[in-house]
């Protein structure tokens, strides 16, 4: 199956995330490799998404879970070899699967080379390629993110007797935009991965490249720039690849990531997922419709990347203090489950493990605009581990069968990089990808279903949304338009029967056909349309004109 | 000549005889509906007092004063009064059909005349006693009202009405007995026009502060006095 | 029955969009265009600020008003519909309004809240007065919260009042009700107050009710059937009581009706009062009530002249309704110079206590009953007045007091003429 020739791909794509780690281990050592991850290449192309999203996969002292990069053109030797990485993008994309990788722009590894001979003494060629200081009072505006563990953004370096810049850990200190030879050196990276064949990057923590004394030193215009710069070059040299933007911000802060299409193609969208969660729990649509409301208008070539749950913890930072005591005294009673400003638990354990809210969930992330991204484990219901320091619980092995090490490796399993589930509900005896595949009505096999309704039409990835404001807050209602093709979703939020009246007087005459049993509801006339619902139950018609 | 009398007398006799066996039936025909009558008329009586309890009628006419003036009279409850009434009514009518049954001659027509009568005289009796029930309500409604709004008179408002009412009430009952129409209707009349000329009087000697005050604060736009409703009783 | 149900099907299909709530607030409502706007701003705000978890819905139960109360409670509303989003509200707020059938009255509102109290489920509901004009957005929280929080099945209010503000609820209704139902709540007629989820269950099933609704005076008797039913009942200090500046005065006898009337009419429904159990106070959440005492210029004089023509005009009547010797006290004092006018407590408890058995008795018309007490408490409102002329609050406090009391000692007394032993 070949790749779409497409440019603009990335609007129908599916996209699973996954950790090279914690997906197949071919070589017995306990860690996942590239070789295994093209062994399972089969399983993603069944599970019926066509992209991939890998996390991090470079050398790394894995302090922050290879995010701290310590080689930009190498492949982690636990991982396999750049070779094996070749070896695994041609599998992928002879299966019809393209491939996202992880670039992070914005720090380093202290490890890095360029740190080490940056910080080495003050006159070294490479000092300006970090943030240096001889106090630590510069930009004084801006936020600390890591709440839980940094207690400054500045750090002192004992070695060159002055504080370097960091806005994550103090062991990735934050690469000087502000000189050109850096904004060079990495362009020269991207060009590098680019050249061998992958589709896209998904640019980390963007928001933060320059720094500006008086300002929050966040979405500043001379981060926007070297962006667009990026951009630019990107469309000339390799057209059809994809920038993703990791820019954890308010929707009207969102606007200019997209600018006039000249910046990114794709940017995910933080502010909407936990207000999905939200809105399950106050079983009522104002948290959602009210956030889709702000949200801006994007140029066409652009897209939102909707997501549920990631590596990451379920962050909070995009919400009002009111709505985030309300998460955490829902999602999060037990203090163990947050982290930062989140929730770090997997979409299992989170929605309590109930399949009825598992599958509106992803109805939802299916059917609201943008191009959905299910984390690796998700589709069969994995659970989460809260034991495991930061966000490790989430990052455990991938669960294929209820044998050795759950099918992950073949090492002992002391020697794993994490622990496996073992719990009678979420463990991988319980949970795992061969028993669910035996059984239709297993979530995994339902998750495939899902999948194929929704690429059987492009209105999902492409068309507009409407909002239909039923009297019955509790039902979210909207139509999805495209051309001519238009789709009626309508979810109902609440744990009890509920019947709502729909005004579709914009679409008298038409017949609704329900799309996963393909059938045919009554004519839409002049009366409120009536549908009555069960417990989270969701609705997906397709409006046909017969 | 004794053979005549004798003739006579034994014709007479067996007329007597003949008039007497002719009169005996009627007049036990008489009595059986006389006695089936005052048993229908009890049976009506108590249909009648059993609606009546049904629908509370005791507590209307204690709500209208009639109960009271009842008792005061040291008369029954109106609802035994009523049905009393109407097992008189219905009884008397049932001899009036048994003495008719006798035959007697001459008694007929007045007696059909009465019969005709009667629902007349129901329709009065009615008429006058919830005519006074609905003049002892009102009075007493309209001298609460006229005592509570602090009027002058509330005695004077209080008869006119039931005045009123019951003058209205006993000359639709003679109008429906048909008795002295004209002077009813007169006298009607004069009353009514007596007690409206006294009261625009009244209302004219009396009420000229009350239009002053009226006025004054209509176009001089003065402060209310102060008014003991100003304290919320609530 | 052709008789229009006070639950129109409007009303039901409001309901069913709302669904089942948590927290209801209903607002009964006539011709208030007004005053209401700012009332539903100050409950919204308390809702958002107080419940923000808690699904809430503001019922507002309209008699038929032909100004825009109707409107401004609708735009109220916290939903998605709007253009601007209201980020400090977590979910929806209905504000819906409703007219009910058969038209305006207090009880039938009352029990179009009750009604949908019962169908939503809400755990908590509080009803609001149209004239409480210096409604704070506390007061929700004050009303609702020992519902919500501490289990209270009815909360009433408490306000500070001028001395001689509620001046039948000091003589009568509060000393009235504490004698005879045992309980100490300082405003049994209230215009703001809150109900659990089980009492308006409770309320709403009893057939007395329907009845009720259909009269005046549906919040005191809504209060006595609380007491009877045992339910447990507290009191919030909602702060100080004022009237609409431009409300029309109240009439007394409308008063009567609606604060007397029921209280009467519940000694036949409730035989609770029956039993003679020492009265216990009520706790009172959030402070004391306090009486205040700014000058107030009264107009004394009328209440004593309709005083005594009442008492000559209305002599037959009342001789049917008290007894010999409190009609011959009555004209005693009528015939007293104004100085030297007083009605003692033990012959007001008296005559309240007899017209309330004439009441049962239905001896006259029970509206005209209720209506020949007006210039009687007339008198002893007068006498209240001059007796507290220069009390300070302890001393105010201390002669209603003592009038409780004395209603308390003269119990007795109403269970003879209730059995006719006098």
């Amino acid at each position: 199956m070949p790749l779409s020739q497409d440019p603009q791909w990335y609007k129908d794509a599916l996209i699973y995330q996954v950790h090279v780690r914690s997906f197949q281990d071919s070589s017995g050592d306990g860690i996942g490799d590239f070789r295994g991850l093209a062994q399972k290449l089969d399983y993603v192309q069944e599970l019926g998404v066509d992209t991939l999203w890998l996390m991090p996969f470079f050398p790394s002292p894995l302090r922050d879970d290879g995010y701290d990069i310590a080689d930009y053109r190498s492949v982690h030797p636990n991982y396999g070899t750049l070779d094996d990485f070749k070896g695994f993008l041609e599998a992928a994309h002879a299966r019809g699967i393209r491939v996202i990788i992880e670039m992070v722009l914005n720090h380093t590894s202290d490890q890095h080379a360029w740190f080490q001979q940056s910080r080495s003494s003050r006159d070294n060629p490479r000092r300006d390629w970090y943030v240096w200081s001889d106090k630590d009072t510069k930009y004084q505006g801006t936020r600390i993110i890591f709440l839980d563990t940094e207690l400054s953004n500045w750090a002192w370096d004992p070695v060159s007797k002055q504080y370097y810049w960091h806005r994550f850990f103090s062991h990735q200190p934050d690469l000087n935009y502000d000189n050109p030879e850096v904004r060079e050196e990495m362009w020269e990276v991207m060009r590098f991965w680019l050249r061998m064949g992958v589709d896209g990057f998904r640019l980390d923590a963007v928001p933060y490249l320059i720094e500006r004394e008086g300002t929050n030193c966040e979405n500043l215009p001379e981060t926007h720039a070297v962006i667009k710069d990026y951009r630019a070059r990107l469309d000339r040299e390799f057209p059809g690849k994809m920038f993703l933007a990791e820019a954890n911000q308010w929707p009207e802060d969102l606007g200019p990531y997209f600018s006039r299409g000249d910046e990114f193609h794709m940017a995910f969208n933080f502010p909407l997922m936990p207000r999905m969660f939200m809105g399950l729990k106050l079983e009522d649509r104002k948290p959602i419709t009210e956030i889709l409301q702000r949200t801006p208008q994007i140029p066409e070539i652009c897209q939102w990347c909707l997501f549920l749950r990631n590596h990451d913890e379920l962050t909070l930072e995009m919400v009002t203090d009111m709505e985030r005591d309300y998460m955490y005294d829902e999602y999060a009673r037990d203090r163990s489950m947050r982290l930062n400003l989140g929730i770090r638990r997997r979409l299992a354990p989170l929605l309590d493990n109930d399949r009825r809210r598992i599958e509106l969930m992803n109805g939802m992330l299916m059917s609201l605009p943008g191009t959905p991204i299910a984390y690796y484990g998700d589709e069969i219901g994995m659970g989460d581990n809260v034991n495991l320091g930061d966000r490790n619980g989430v990052r455990t092995p991938m669960q294929w069968d209820g044998g050795w090490n759950g099918g992950f490796s073949t090492a002992d399993p002391e020697k794993l990089y994490s622990p496996l589930m073992l719990n009678p509900v979420y463990g991988y005896q319980a949970v795992n990808v061969s028993s669910q595949k035996r059984f239709e009505h297993s979530l995994l096999s339902w998750m495939k279903r899902i999948l194929k309704v929704r690429k059987s039409s492009p209105v999902f990835g492409r068309g507009s949304i409407e909002f239909l404001y039923p009297a019955n807050h509790r039902v979210l209602a909207y139509v999805r338009s495209w051309g001519k093709e238009a789709i009626l979703v309508v979810n109902n939020l609440s744990s009890s029967a509920q019947a709502v009246e729909l005004d579709l007087r914009g679409y008298k005459g038409n017949i609704l056909i329900e799309m996963f049993g393909r059938n045919i509801f009554p004519r839409v006339g002049d009366l409120p349309y009536l549908l009555t619902m069960g417990p989270y139950q969701f609705y997906w018609f397709r409006l046909r004109k017969l | 000549m004794w053979d005549k009398f004798v003739v006579e007398l034994s014709q007479a006799w067996q007329e007597l005889i003949r008039g007497v066996a002719q009169f005996l039936p009627r007049l036990l025909v008489t009595l059986i509906i006389v006695v089936i009558g005052g048993l229908a008329a009890w049976v009506i009586e108590v249909i009648v007092r059993s609606i009546l309890r049904l629908v509370k009628f005791d507590r209307f006419s204690d709500d209208s004063g009639a109960s009271q003036f009842l008792r005061r009279t040291a008369l029954p409850s109106s609802t035994e009064l009523l049905s009393r009434f109407v097992f008189w009514v219905s009884w008397i009518g049932f001899i009036l059909v048994g003495v008719n049954v006798l035959g007697i001659v001459g008694l007929e027509p007045h007696i059909s005349k009465l019969f005709a009568y009667l629902p007349r005289l129901v329709a009065a009796v009615c008429l006058i006693f919830f005519g006074l029930l609905a003049a002892s309500f009102f009075s007493r409604a309209a001298l609460l009202a006229a005592v509570n709004a602090g009027s002058p008179s509330p005695k004077l408002i209080s008869s006119a009405v039931r005045i009123l009412i019951t003058v209205l009430s006993v000359s639709m009952a003679f109008e429906e007995l048909g008795l002295a129409e004209q002077t009813v209707l007169i006298a009607f009349g004069l009353i009514f026009g007596a007690l409206l000329f006294g009261l625009a009087l009244a209302f004219g000697l009396g009420g000229q502060e009350l239009a002053k005050r009226f006025l004054e604060a209509r176009f001089l736009r003065e402060t209310p006095r102060e008014h003991e409703d100003e304290l919320s009783p609530l | 029955m052709a008789e229009e149900s006070i639950l129109t099907d409007d009303f039901l299909h409001e309901l069913m969009n709302v669904g089942e709530v948590d927290v209801l607030v209903g607002l009964p409502t006539y011709n208030d265009a007004a005053s209401i706007g700012q009332i539903v701003q100050a409950i919204r705000a308390g809702l958002v600020k107080y419940f923000p978890r808690q699904r809430a819905v503001i019922i507002n139960a309209d008699g038929g008003s032909h100004d825009m109360t109707q409107e401004l409670v609708r735009a109220a509303s916290i939903t998605d519909l709007q253009h601007t989003p209201n980020p400090h509200a977590l979910r929806t707020l209905h504000s819906i309004s409703v007219r009910y059938g058969g038209g305006p009255s207090t009880g039938r509102g009352l029990y179009a809240i009750l009604a949908a109290a019962d169908l939503l489920h809400s755990s908590a509901c509080a009803v609001i007065s149209a004239d409480s004009t210096n409604i704070e957005p506390e007061w929700i929280a004050h009303l609702l919260q020992p519902v919500c929080q501490d289990g209270f099945d009815l909360v009433t209010p408490a306000y500070h009042r001028h001395k001689f503000d509620g001046l039948l609820v000091r003589n009568l209704v509060y000393p009235m009700i504490r004698a005879l139902y045992a309980k100490q709540i300082r405003e049994p007629y209230p215009s703001e107050f809150a109900l659990s989820g089980r009492l308006a269950t409770h309320l709403f099933g009893q057939d007395g009710w329907a009845t009720v609704a259909e009269q005046d005076g549906a919040k005191l008797y809504l209060t006595i059937s609380a007491i009877a039913g045992s339910f447990k009942l507290a009191q919030a200090l909602l702060g100080s009581k004022t009237r609409a500046q431009n409300s029309p005065p109240a009439d007394v006898v409308d008063a009567l009706r609606e604060g007397v009337g029921p209280l009467f009419f519940s000694l036949d429904q409730q035989p609770a009062w029956r039993s003679s159990m020492p009265s216990e106070p009520v706790p009172i959440l959030g402070g004391r009530p306090e009486v205040t005492l700014e000058p107030l210029r009264i107009n004394r004089k009328r209440l004593y002249d309709l005083f005594r023509s009442g008492v000559s005009e209305l002599e037959p009547l009342l001789s049917s309704i008290v007894s010999q010797a409190t009609l011959q006290q009555l004209e005693e004092l009528a015939s007293r110079a104004e100085q030297e006018f007083c009605y003692p407590d033990e012959l007001w408890v008296k005559t309240v206590y007899e017209f309330a058995a004439s009441y049962h008795r239905a001896v006259l018309n029970r509206d005209h009953i209720i209506q020949a007490l007006a210039p009687l408490y007339r008198g002893r409102a007068y006498t209240f007045l001059v007796e507290n002329r220069d009390s300070q609050s302890e001393e105010v406090e201390k002669n209603v007091e003592a009038l409780c009391l004395t209603f308390e000692k003269f119990k007795p007394y109403l269970g003879e003429l209730w059995d006719g032993r006098k």
